[in-house]
């Protein structure tokens, strides 16, 4: 079975700034929204099994997006071009699966709404090695290093806020309240470093979508080992997932929803960097809170001084992320991130015209005619049969939900998704 | 892939940090576990 591409409309003209600002927005809206389904912990199911569902739905994800919008020949043709990437797309997926379970510890000991703002906090992180490593802020105005800078610091103080809310608020069990704030500030440290793979896979002209595609086996081994080690081999860990299946596909759904979040964010971190990317993808805090509040009733026990200084706290992170967004990089901190894909060029004997036309989203190759090979269907009827399976089998948990507001938040996720897969076809061909 | 990639690959400061702090935090997960 074949098919050919049909000729695609003219090129849009948006700025790649602006791209990867919708990108960062699109980024937070799934990424908040994927969280939603760990809320299971609560009813009594272990972190490495929601961990596990999740990054196999993510698996799932990862193989099946990129088939569809690209095609199995062109990833293949973009990883033999740079196959030194493959490392760092494996030691970016450890890392996120990693951090993924750290966070879980962490939902369960302070709650959704609290452990995101928390682990947000990888932005400052990111934004540190994507000025130490990859020369962005470098050769920019005073005014920019104060937005980006002073955002960073508004992160700080929002987290600081909402760590104090969270004290508060547990009074009694301040034990449990650190263990869970250690927990999701690690994963943060975690998933900051992660970017330094993306960082580095875009200023060498890789495209997102073949990334993501060996990121998925360092995440999807990791969570694996991970689990074998804690239920002591894998018989014991398939006899737990045998008994977690009625609850499988509510992770492997957000596992799969992650995904789409986070090729938003690749995007982002491509286009405007990860220094002003991530924060803004980072806003996925908001959704977050709007799942935590309003679907699952998170702040129903709560004060109103409790929940006026969680808003407090969201409000001047989300200040900062906004402040460094708006930090749109000059022509001279853009010579500097020529330098540093120029470094990747001569480090590892890359063509840098052809990485240059990629960065800028230009990529020769989106343009060529491709052939749909058979192997791709399998792989799309693989997943759509996997995710029958699993709803065909999956009881409904006992956790109160707000019905409205949950399709209300689905459906703006949705068109979110349109609107800005939409401009990144037309502008980039996915590039 | 060429031994001259892989070294390369082997001396890149890129590789090392993120090892170190997959090497930490993996010893945090153990710890809280």
């Amino acid at each position: 079975m074949s098919a050919t591409t049909a000729a695609a409309p003219p090129r849009s003209t948006i700025s790649l700034h602006k791209l990867g600002v919708f990108c960062g927005l699109a980024a937070a809206v799934w990424l908040g929204s994927a969280e939603a389904p760990t809320k299971l912990v609560s009813a009594g199911f272990s972190p490495f099994l929601l961990s596990m569902g999740m990054v196999m739905g993510a698996f799932v994800a990862r193989w099946t997006l990129p088939t569809m919008l690209k095609g199995t020949e062109f990833l293949y043709h973009d990883l033999r071009e740079r196959p030194h990437l493959i490392v760092w797309a494996l030691v970016g997926g450890m890392l996120w699966a990693v951090a993924n379970t750290l966070t879980i510890f962490g939902i369960r000991s302070v709650g959704l709404a609290i452990a995101f703002p928390l682990w947000n906090t990888n932005s400052l992180v990111g934004l540190f090695w994507g000025w130490l490593f990859f020369k962005e802020l470098r050769g920019s105005r005073a005014k920019d290093w104060l937005k980006v800078i002073g955002g960073a610091a508004a992160i700080v103080v929002g987290a600081a806020v909402l760590v104090i809310a969270t004290v508060q608020q547990n009074a009694g069990a301040t034990g449990k309240t650190g263990i869970g704030i250690l927990a999701v500030l690690g994963a943060g440290v975690l998933w900051g470093t992660m970017y330094i793979p993306y960082r580095k896979a875009y200023l060498s002209g890789m495209n997102p979508l073949s990334f993501v595609t060996i990121f998925t086996f360092g995440e999807l081994g990791t969570v694996f080992t991970l689990g074998c080690f804690f239920y002591g081999g894998v018989g014991p860990l398939a006899a737990e997932l045998q008994r977690a299946r009625p609850m499988l596909f509510w992770p492997f759904l957000g596992g799969f929803c992650w995904v789409i979040g986070d090729l938003f964010q690749q995007y982002a971190a491509k286009y405007v960097g990860i220094g002003r990317g991530i924060p803004l993808s980072n806003t996925n805090q908001l959704l977050g809170l709007a799942w935590g509040a309003l679907v699952f009733g998170e702040f129903s026990g709560l004060s109103t001084g409790g929940r006026l200084t969680i808003l407090l706290g969201s409000i001047i992170m989300i200040a900062g992320a906004i402040s460094i967004s708006m930090a749109a990089p000059p022509a001279s901190e853009l010579e500097n991130w020529r330098a540093a894909s120029q470094r990747e060029c001569d480090r590892y004997g890359l063509n840098q015209e052809e990485v240059t036309a990629i960065v800028d989203g230009d990529d020769p190759a989106t343009e060529q005619k491709r052939t749909r090979r058979w192997w791709e269907w399998l792989i799309v009827a693989s997943a759509c049969g996997i995710f029958i399976w699993l709803a065909a089998g999956t009881r409904v948990q006992p956790i109160a939900v707000n019905l409205p507001w949950m399709i209300a938040l689905i459906a703006g996720a949705l068109v979110t998704l349109g609107l800005c897969g939409t401009l990144l076809w037309r502008r980039t061909r996915f590039s | 892939m060429k031994h001259s990639r892989v070294a390369a690959i082997l001396t890149d400061v890129h590789l090392w940090v993120p090892l170190v702090v997959l090497a930490l935090g993996t010893a945090l997960l153990m710890a809280l576990r």
